[in-house]
């Protein structure tokens, strides 16, 4: 029985708790949090056999196999640290580490002790997504991805708007990219995903919304949009966004032959033919082959549904289980540590240059106040 | 100048006051009624998210020679807890987190504030009295020694976390942490339990009354009474509960008068605000809807979230009926907007809200 603790007890461990109770041949032995009356929370609402305050004491009376870290990012680092020196495996929540630098360290430890560590890039395991992935490793594309584009929209409701925005203090603000550091990386790691080159270009613009201006905020920027290219083979496009709507979570992928353009969301894979019909054919049988995908997409997420497969967070479920055998059973880590390492410095480079085009606004502002009115 | 202590209250007009959401639906009309009864030192807590809404007028009261501060800050942070408990001698929690879906954060804004609050009186050592505004909504409503009739002697729910609402479980854990703090420490408490507040400034439909899925209502409360009370009577109560001698660690539960009953309700918004289409779903329908929702949640390990069940239809939409005897008897309570025209101006505000979105 595989021994399992939580460290972290707010709102994304309860999704985690409620996974790992559906995964065979394993226990919650723990769970802890700083604030005791979180941990208790957790305690009383799942099978959980023991809560603490302290994560030492957890480690040391719980000896759990693998702890997954649920925590605000900023704390990721030194938790994930002291597990794996105390032997424990780690699962961390995303965004994995604050920089590339802590990400390799993490990674380097773990192989040092012979752990297993992975990143909570749990999207990328959704039924869907492993569809897709299916289909690119059975060469539908062609040969390697000639393009991407990656939309991660992130709908901010007014009451969290306010609430983050109200409060200096809050937790995001002290990330090195804000909010986009806590929001980012399940979109930049589905790119990372099918990148082959370790140092990719990459071309960060980034601003504050009209909307969060209109609110007073000047600090938080929650429009990006960034150009990734590697040595003029593959290229991709990052979209964040808190005000397009739809509000999409959406990966396209096109190779040499044919492109597959993937809905989170919806849970639809359509693989798009890169060969054209002849003349007219192209304006009537490709929207008809569009919608038998569409209705097929209908009747896989029914027929998943129905056989009870179809949870809210079943991505997370499988990577959770992927990550599990690869502690049991020695196979492959279910997210490459050469993946993990990739985002955390393509986002390092966005927040980079995010803080360098700050500067310079911010010195072209102050340099129109010295010159003084024409 | 009135003296509070003679009118049978436990303080004096000058004596300092602290309430939690000030700028919130009840918290601010909390605010005028302390300050109609002549009360002229209060502090009022509120997020620095949170408008001022409600609470713009205080200038005035100021300029009258009355004290009213506002402080802004988080009461998940301890050292804004003690700059607000600060020589203060009654509380008033009405800082609450409500419409959380989630049951950490609603845990947390209730529970973790509250006990950061409680904590904070504790070393301040001025308290007379903590008012922990409650909801009916910790009633689990079976077993109770009336029969039909909910007051304050039925249970509250032992396992909220069943109920599928992370609101319940929070307050249920909330009067948990109070009680507690009072038997531990000795702080003096009253816990005060609305049922539905209504009024300007909360348009929504009670889902007592019915629950709107797909574009289509489904009026599940049919002839039950809706615990209804209007939010300055609320407010009103409140005060009291927290001013009167002799009510300490004492539970009060709040509703109005001559209550509709859901069908009522129901007839009354359709005609005054909008009509829309609604379905009736009689009480051993919406049960067993209720029961098969829960199986299905189980059955399919959370496929879909256990939202509905047994022990929600039991604390919604079970035939009940409601007291304000014991409010009556020991606040002296009356109530000041009768039910008709609490409803007219509900409805008022609701056309208004309406033609603004």
């Amino acid at each position: 029985m595989l021994k399992v603790s939580i460290v972290g007890c707010g709102k994304i461990a309860d999704s985690h708790v409620a996974q790992i109770q559906r995964i065979k041949g394993c226990e919650i032995v723990g769970v802890c949090d700083r604030e005791p009356l979180m941990a208790r929370q957790l305690y009383e609402r799942f099978p959980v056999k023991r809560h603490f305050s302290d994560l030492r004491k957890l480690l040391n009376e719980a000896k759990p196999d693998v702890v997954h870290i649920t925590t605000p990012p900023e704390s990721h680092f030194d938790l994930a640290k002291l597990c794996l020196e105390r032997g424990c495996n780690v699962y961390v929540e995303k965004p994995f580490t604050l920089c590339e630098a802590e990400a390799r360290a993490l990674i380097a430890l773990a192989n040092e002790k012979a752990l297993r560590i992975t990143a909570g890039h749990d999207d990328q395991f959704s039924h869907v997504a492993r569809r897709m992935r299916a289909l690119v490793q059975s060469g539908f594309l062609g040969t390697a991805p000639v393009h991407m584009e990656s939309y991660y929209s992130y709908e901010l409701g007014q009451a969290y708007a306010r609430a983050l925005l109200g409060d200096a203090r809050h937790w995001v603000r002290r990330l090195p990219g804000k909010l986009l550091h806590n929001v980012i990386s399940h979109g930049i790691a589905r790119i990372a995903e099918f990148l082959t080159s370790d140092s990719p270009q990459v071309r960060a613009y980034g601003f504050t919304s009209p909307f969060l201006r209109s609110l007073g905020e000047r600090d938080i920027v929650d429009e990006l949009r960034v150009i990734i290219s590697e040595e003029e083979r593959t290229t991709a496009y990052f979209t964040f966004s808190s005000q397009m709507r739809p509000s999409l979570h959406q990966f396209r992928i096109y190779g040499d032959k044919n492109g597959l353009v993937l809905d989170q969301d919806q849970e639809t894979l359509i693989r798009l033919r890169g060969a054209r019909y002849k003349s007219y054919l192209e304006t009537f049988v490709p929207p008809m082959t569009l919608a038998k995908q569409h209705i097929g997409n209908v009747a896989t997420n029914l027929r998943r549904f129905l056989a009870m497969d179809f949870h809210m967070k079943s991505g997370m479920k499988h990577l959770i289980e992927s990550f599990y055998r690869s502690i049991l059973e020695g196979t492959p880590v279910p997210i490459s540590y050469r993946e993990i390492v990739l985002t955390a410095r393509i986002m390092d480079t966005i927040f980079a240059q995010l803080d360098a085009q700050r500067q310079a606004l911010g010195q072209m502002a102050l340099d129109t106040v010295r010159a003084g009115p024409a | 100048m009135g003296n509070a202590v003679g009118d049978g209250f436990i303080i004096d007009k000058d004596d300092l006051i602290l309430v939690t959401g000030a700028t919130g639906f009840i918290g601010s009309r909390l605010v005028w009624n302390l300050l109609d009864r002549g009360f002229r030192n209060l502090r009022c807590f509120t997020r620095p998210s949170s408008g001022m809404a409600g609470l713009e007028n205080l200038w005035g009261h100021r300029r009258a020679g009355r004290r009213v501060e506002v402080v802004t800050g988080n009461l998940l942070s301890p050292e804004d807890c003690a700059r607000a408990t600060e020589n203060v001698a009654v509380i008033f929690h009405l800082a609450a987190g409500r419409g959380e879906k989630s049951f950490p954060d609603a845990f947390m804004n209730s529970v973790v504030a509250t006990r950061n609050l409680l904590e904070a009186s504790r070393r301040n050592q001025c308290l007379l009295r903590f008012v922990n505004v409650s909801s009916f909504t910790v009633y689990t409503n079976e077993k109770k020694p009336r029969w039909r009739l909910l007051d304050e002697s039925c249970p509250v729910d032992n396992h909220p976390e069943l109920r599928g609402e992370a609101y319940t479980f929070a307050k249920v854990k909330q009067e948990e942490i109070v009680i507690g703090y009072g038997a531990k420490f000795g702080i003096p408490y009253v816990i005060v339990r609305p049922g539905v507040v209504y009024g300007p400034g909360n348009e929504s439909i009670t889902g007592r009354v019915g629950v709107d899925t797909f574009g289509l209502f489904l009026h599940l409360g049919g002839s039950n009474v809706i615990p209804l009370t209007y939010v300055d009577n609320c407010a009103d109560a409140i005060v009291l509960s927290g001013l009167k001698n002799g009510v300490d660690c004492e539970v009060f539960n709040v509703v109005d008068n001559e209550l509709p009953s859901g069908r009522e309700f129901l007839r009354l918004y359709k005609k005054n605000v909008r009509r829309f289409r609604s379905i009736y779903v009689p009480h051993c329908l919406s049960f067993l809807l209720c029961y098969l929702w829960e199986r299905y949640a189980s059955w399919s390990e959370g496929q879909l979230p256990p939202v509905f069940n047994r022990r929600r239809w039991h604390a919604n939409w079970k035939k009940t009926y409601y007291s304000n005897e014991k409010l009556k008897k020991r606040l002296a309570w009356a109530q000041g907007v009768p039910t008709q025209e609490g409803l007219k101006r509900y409805f008022e505000s609701c056309r208004n809200r309406g033609l603004n979105a």
